[in-house]
């Protein structure tokens, strides 16, 4: 286990520094100069030069990539050009929001998923079978965009249950949450229903049934616990998409989380917020999916860690 | 296969039953005597000595004072500074007003007046607003309620300038912890990206503002805020929504939409260096080609007002007199025609020449543009709109690879800014002559003007300035959009200025609605 860790580990660093280069280079081959951005244009010359000499933007752009490398191992992710704060300190102030957000919709996927998705296999072929794939496939359709202020008419113009935006770990959070969910609710529900037919076709459930166990049991202690192992990585997955669909999510619903950052580090042409934000991001992607691989072992003991 | 029969436990409807109920139980924030602005984005910084955008200012107006403040024609009035004395051209002179204090009870004498634009002008702090006082020799305290600005070289713009907030002497640059000010209104937390919380000042000069209790939420998507001020949970948004939803907003019965001339000037910019538009005659014709009625009207619900100059109108040099452009497309042809660019097939479907039109990714921009492009096409001007994301289009401006763009001037207090957009060696990046005009008079009246101490003097020079421009169209000014505040009807109080400003906000009262009466009342 902890040779496997290691590995994982060490994989983790080829990808975060294709990540960070990739985004390196992508920011600044963007148009706009934020010296011109951080100035305005009553800024005179010299002074200009002198807040590029400041930012280091005076120096060959290889030369800002090794600085900017050479810091990521220590923690320094070096300085916001906007607000002059550290950029791991702006970070650290919204990640706790995106965290919130992203765990509260996982968390509303599954208690969605689960139960429909169980529902869909056990009665395949019936009513609720196809109301089950039509709700998803509507989900999946929709985007949050949309999603979000449809969501807003209904329960906080039309009921007037839920507050329209605004941050908060009760009532503001139930529709960012709803919104972000509900996309990776329907490809769950889809994938929990098409994994436990898998499962139920299996002798080990007839065998079950044979020896007196009821079929629900059956289903639920033993089938279900099968089928979780595929349903459980794509949940690692759809983890990268719910911090991509935070960005939309929480300009929407006006979460001060990083997706917000990270739209406002882009205007400003900020480029360590935004080599920040990003680094975070991947960062958290790639700790979830190796957190998901050992819950899948745990899940499945046929499941080696190799 | 056997089904499984699902019962929901009755327990699954309680946390339903509770969010509802805990729903219908909230007060509004304005039942209970707060008042909630929305603003389109959160402020980058709230510190007077750096912050640049509109919506730190816009904070900064409602919690810090300044020297002098401004009316809506953009003339100076007493603010911190109860008059001032300019002896000659060099030297400006303040008297505060006596009893002044900080938010944190500190007095505010001349030494933070000095000590803020010292701080403004020390390169070490790297303050974007030092170039604006780059005409400051020296800032001199004779007593605690006097300060004494000497300029290098006469500035007649200077008190324009004044309109900054004064922060206590020893106030570092704190990030997110803005410093305290002397404004109607103090801050009490303050969430990045979230919301600032504000509650009034006692011993603000003028008095206590009415409303006791602020908040300023940051809520960046249009649609929301037009959703939270229909709910009740926002009561004030000025410029924030939509036109398409104002009929909306009125409907509610909640809501009041007001609207009053608006001082941003949206105009159409052209690169006087390409071959077809460096012929003054090829900018007329595409000038009389655009109906901006038909825009105004349609696009703008008719929420604008035609212009003939980047002044807005309230402004005090705005030439009442300049002749407007009028639409006039059977004109444009004939002009075009002179110009060189004849229409090759007649009704065919060939243009006389192709133009590239740069705008921002802004929906209402877009479809400004489209507009634009289709009525340039009845005269033969073909257009290939290209909506640039905002840095990509501001960067292309500034480097002058554009053909056409559109923008609008925002804030504009002073006309220096003449000097600023068309003098022939204000050229980008340090100004904003993006076209490369060039005009030995206009560089003449613009730099005779800035000297000039007379106000009626100046007034002159500006009205023949802009004659000039309405003759030479580099760039061409379409319409200024008319302020729109959307507001709760139980706020009353607020005088709509040109400039956007938010410092009458502290007029500002809450008055019992007899209508509809609230379930708290006002306070």
């Amino acid at each position: 286990m902890r040779r496997y860790l290691f590995g994982r580990l060490l994989r983790i660093i080829p990808v975060v520094f294709g990540v960070v280069t990739v985004v390196f280079l992508l920011i600044h081959l963007l148009p706009g100069d934020p010296v011109e951005i951080m100035l305005g244009e009553s800024a005179v010359p010299a002074q200009k030069e002198e807040l590029r000499r400041e930012l280091r933007l005076d120096r060959p752009i290889l030369s800002q990539y090794a600085s900017f490398l050479a810091g990521v191992p220590r923690g320094d992710l070096g300085v916001s050009f906007r607000s002059r704060e550290p950029v791991l300190g702006e970070i650290a102030r919204r990640i706790p929001a995106t965290l919130l957000l992203a765990a509260t919709s996982i968390a509303v996927a599954v208690f969605v998923a689960l139960p429909l998705g169980v529902l869909a296999a056990m009665r395949r072929g019936k009513p609720a079978d196809y109301l089950s794939g039509f709700a998803a496939m509507l989900s999946l359709s929709i985007p949050n965009f949309l999603l979000g202020p449809l969501l807003v008419l209904l329960f906080s113009v039309q009921l007037g249950l839920l507050p329209v935006s605004g941050y908060g770990a009760g009532r503001p959070l139930v529709l960012p949450a709803i919104t972000l969910g509900t996309g990776m609710a329907a490809l769950l529900t889809r994938m929990v229903r098409a994994t436990l037919l898998e499962e139920l076709r299996k002798e080990y459930v007839t065998a079950a049934t044979a020896r007196g166990l009821s079929y629900r049991s059956a289903v639920v202690l033993h089938a279900l616990r099968n089928a979780l192992v595929p349903v459980v990585t794509a949940m690692g997955l759809s983890f990268g998409a719910v911090l991509a669909g935070s960005v939309i999510t929480e300009t929407i619903f006006s979460w001060p989380g990083i997706g917000r950052l990270l739209i406002q580090a882009i205007d400003a042409r900020d480029y360590p917020l935004v080599q920040g934000c990003v680094l975070v991001i991947a960062l958290s992607t790639v700790a979830v999916n190796l957190a998901t691989d050992i819950l899948c072992a745990r899940l499945d003991p046929r499941i080696r860690y190799e | 296969m056997r089904s499984l029969r699902v019962r929901l436990p009755p327990w699954i409807f309680l946390p339903i039953g509770l969010i509802a109920g805990w729903g219908c139980a909230q007060k509004l924030p304005i039942d209970e005597g707060r008042m909630v602005i929305a603003l389109p984005g959160a402020p980058v910084n709230i510190d007077p000595r750096v912050a640049t955008d509109a919506y730190g200012e816009q904070i900064l107006q409602m919690t810090h004072a300044s020297l002098v403040g401004r009316d809506g024609a953009g003339d100076p009035l007493p603010d911190l500074a109860q008059r001032w004395e300019s002896p000659d051209p060099l030297t400006y002179i303040f008297h505060l007003r006596p009893g002044l204090r900080f938010h944190d009870g500190r007095p505010l004498t001349s030494v933070d007046v000095r000590y803020t634009f010292t701080w403004i002008l020390d390169a070490a702090n790297r303050s974007p607003h030092r170039g604006l006082y780059r005409h400051v020799a020296a800032i001199e305290t004779p007593d605690p309620r006097t300060v004494v600005f000497r300029l290098s070289e006469p500035f007649a713009p200077f008190l324009s300038t004044m309109v900054r907030g004064i922060v206590p002497a020893g106030s570092p640059a704190r990030g997110y912890a803005p410093p305290v000010g002397a404004g109607p209104y103090k801050i009490d937390d303050l969430s990045p990206d979230g919301e600032a919380v504000l509650s009034a000042y006692d011993g603000y000069y003028g008095g206590p503002p009415a409303i006791r209790a602020a908040t300023v939420k940051f809520v960046p998507d249009s649609n929301v805020r037009f959703l939270e001020l229909k709910m009740g949970s926002v009561n004030f948004v000025l410029n924030g929504v939509d036109p398409d939803l104002l009929p909306a907003a009125e409907r509610t019965g909640r809501l009041v939409v007001e609207e009053g001339p608006g001082g941003n000037v949206t105009y159409l910019g052209f690169n006087l260096r390409d071959r077809a538009l460096s012929d003054a005659r090829v900018r007329r014709a595409i000038a009389l080609a655009i109906d901006r009625e038909t825009i105004v009207r349609t696009i703008w619900k008719g929420r604008a007002d035609l212009v003939s100059s980047i002044l807005p109108p309230g402004s005090w040099a705005h030439d009442p007199d300049l002749p407007a452009v009028p639409f006039d497309p059977a004109r444009a042809r004939r002009l075009l025609d002179e110009a060189g660019f004849p229409d090759p097939d007649g009704d065919g479907p060939l243009p006389r020449l192709r133009l590239t039109y740069k705008t921002s990714q802004n929906e209402v921009r877009r479809r400004v543009a489209t507009v634009i492009q289709e009525q340039l096409r009845q005269v033969g001007i073909s257009i290939e709109i290209q909506s640039l994301e905002w840095g990509t289009f501001f960067s292309d401006i500034k480097k002058g690879t554009f053909q056409i763009y559109s923008l609008t001037w925002v804030g504009i207090s002073d006309p220096d800014i003449f000097h600023h957009a068309f003098h022939s060696r204000s050229g980008p990046p340090d100004g904003a002559n993006r076209g490369g005009y060039s005009d030995a008079e206009v560089d003449r009246l613009t730099e005779a003007a800035r000297r000039e101490p007379s106000r009626e003097k100046r007034r002159e020079m500006y009205w023949r300035l802009q004659r000039i421009l309405a003759r030479d169209l580099p760039v061409f000014p379409l319409w200024a959009g008319r302020n729109l505040l959307v507001r709760d009807r139980r706020l009353t109080g607020f005088p709509l200025t040109p400039d956007e400003s938010y410092a009458s906000v502290r007029a500002m009262r809450i008055v019992p609605d007899p209508v509809t009466p609230s379930t708290g009342g006002p306070r």
